[in-house]
């Protein structure tokens, strides 16, 4: 009884502190309205961009599906990088090792930067249904591909995060480092997001899709809370 | 130490001589298409070989360096990266050029997407981004600590391609559905020149990763100890 207490009492200590980083992050967040402002901005403008771009012409399904994701891509890489760089900034990194766990506080951070890139991708998939005429036959494939495309982006920003802001020479690493390693997302989110936007989508037609997203979602969560503490207790 | 390599070293070098002559100067069977082409067989494939373990090579040294925080790991993980990346390159350049003069002959194609062709891409970037990220540090200690964890986050997403990307598009490369790489077809003089090419090249990476980590170790004590 005792042991089985004192572990139920552990995953609540966890998940409390992780709740806690999570906590602090929204707040900080909204007083500023930084991240969230600049990723809206850039969607939109790149949006713009693109409608620009394609001029009257209407985009076909293939093309619409491969524009969402580098829009998404893109504002992830430009907007994700910050959030361990800001702690470094302001010198709150060791306040944060002292009084929390590693692993709390990536999954505080990588849970912050779920929410970050699903208002992304969601605002995206809004101004493309009005902008670009996108018009979705399969709902339901749609929001599992952009949501384990979500938790797939936010694992891999999560930790590259973590590593960029130990760097002395910052500039635009994180594009550089992300892009390579998310070909599999990319690949698989983009032939999702076609097949679910285009006519006869079925979910057994896009099964193998799912199937690599859900794995890639996996083993970069996997592989960030495995070498996570290694970029931490620096 | 520095004896037994030479000797290796030595070894090595008239290995590949020799298995260069063979390579040009055996009679193969003649294929239509492949025809002379098939030569190749000896330095392509071995190649990618090579690049393969020595992928395997930096990832182990990478795992090391943060189990034991040890400067030689590091240097290990790092040059063998560099020597994977060097017959990448050579493995890509070669496999474009066979490709152009079989099976896109009469056309302008240089670069089609092959499913290997793009994993071997992907994997040349993720080792552009690892030197790219080494070079963004000052201080030795964190920067190998924070290049082996990227080796290693990047590297978990490799293996994905070989799931997805022939789905994506069928491949004309052997080895994919229906075509076999290497069967029983394949005629006795080849397999007598290719196994000892593999032999050899993967000597080849021996010999040049294990001069450039001396060399790197040369460096280290000399920046750390500037009289000397």
């Amino acid at each position: 009884m005792t042991t089985r207490a004192h572990r139920s009492s552990a995953v609540a200590d966890w998940l409390h502190g992780a709740r806690a980083v999570l906590m602090k992050e929204l707040r900080l967040e909204w007083r500023s309205r930084h991240a969230i402002n600049l990723l809206l901005m850039f969607v939109l403008s790149s949006l713009l961009l693109v409608v620009f771009a394609l001029g009257s012409d209407p985009a076909e399904p293939p093309l619409q599906a491969a524009l969402l994701w580098i829009v998404i891509v893109f504002s992830a890489a430009v907007g994700l990088g910050r959030s361990f760089l800001a702690e470094e900034e302001q010198g709150t990194m060791l306040l944060l090792q002292v009084n929390v766990p590693g692993s709390q506080v990536l999954a505080g951070k990588l849970a912050f930067n779920v929410l970050l890139i699903a208002s992304v991708i969601g605002v995206s998939v809004l101004a493309f249904m009005g902008l670009l005429g996108m018009q979705v036959h399969h709902g339901g494939l749609l929001v599992a591909t952009l949501g384990l495309g979500t938790l797939g982006l936010a694992g891999a920003t999560t930790l590259l995060g973590a590593l960029i802001a130990k760097a002395s020479a910052r500039g635009p690493l994180l594009p550089v480092l992300l892009f390579p390693m998310l070909s599999p997302l990319f690949l698989s989110a983009v032939r999702a997001t076609r097949a679910a936007l285009g006519e006869g989508a079925t979910w057994a037609g896009s099964a193998s899709e799912l199937t690599a997203l859900v794995g890639f979602a996996g083993a970069v969560n996997t592989a960030a809370f495995l070498l996570f503490e290694y970029v931490w207790t620096d | 130490m520095n004896r037994r390599y030479t000797i290796i070293r030595n070894v090595v070098f008239a290995w590949m001589t020799l298995m260069i002559l063979a390579a040009f100067l055996l009679n193969i069977p003649r294929i239509n298409i492949l025809e002379h082409t098939a030569r190749n067989l000896y330095f392509h494939v071995p190649m990618w070989f090579t690049m393969m373990a020595a992928v395997l090579v930096s990832a182990w040294h990478s795992v090391r360096h943060l189990q034991t925080g040890s400067v030689e790991s590091d240097i290990r993980a790092l040059q063998s990266a560099r020597v994977a990346t060097l017959f990448g390159l050579l493995g890509l350049a070669t496999g474009i050029l066979w490709s152009k003069f079989t099976w896109y002959v009469g056309t302008d194609v240089w670069w089609n997407f092959d499913p290997r062709q793009t994993m071997a891409a992907v994997q040349l970037l993720i080792y552009g981004a690892y030197f790219v990220l080494r070079s963004s540090f000052d201080e030795p200690v964190r920067r190998g600590r924070i290049a082996a964890v990227y080796n290693l986050f990047a590297m978990v997403t490799v293996p994905f391609l070989l799931y997805i990307l022939p789905r994506q598009q069928a491949s004309l490369h052997p080895g994919a559905d229906g075509n076999p790489a290497f069967d029983e077809i394949t005629h006795p003089v080849m397999r007598f020149v290719f196994y000892p090419a593999v032999v050899g090249f993967i000597g080849l990476f021996w010999v040049l990763y294990t001069q450039r980590v001396r060399m790197a170790r040369i460096q280290n004590r000399l920046t750390a100890n500037p009289e000397l």
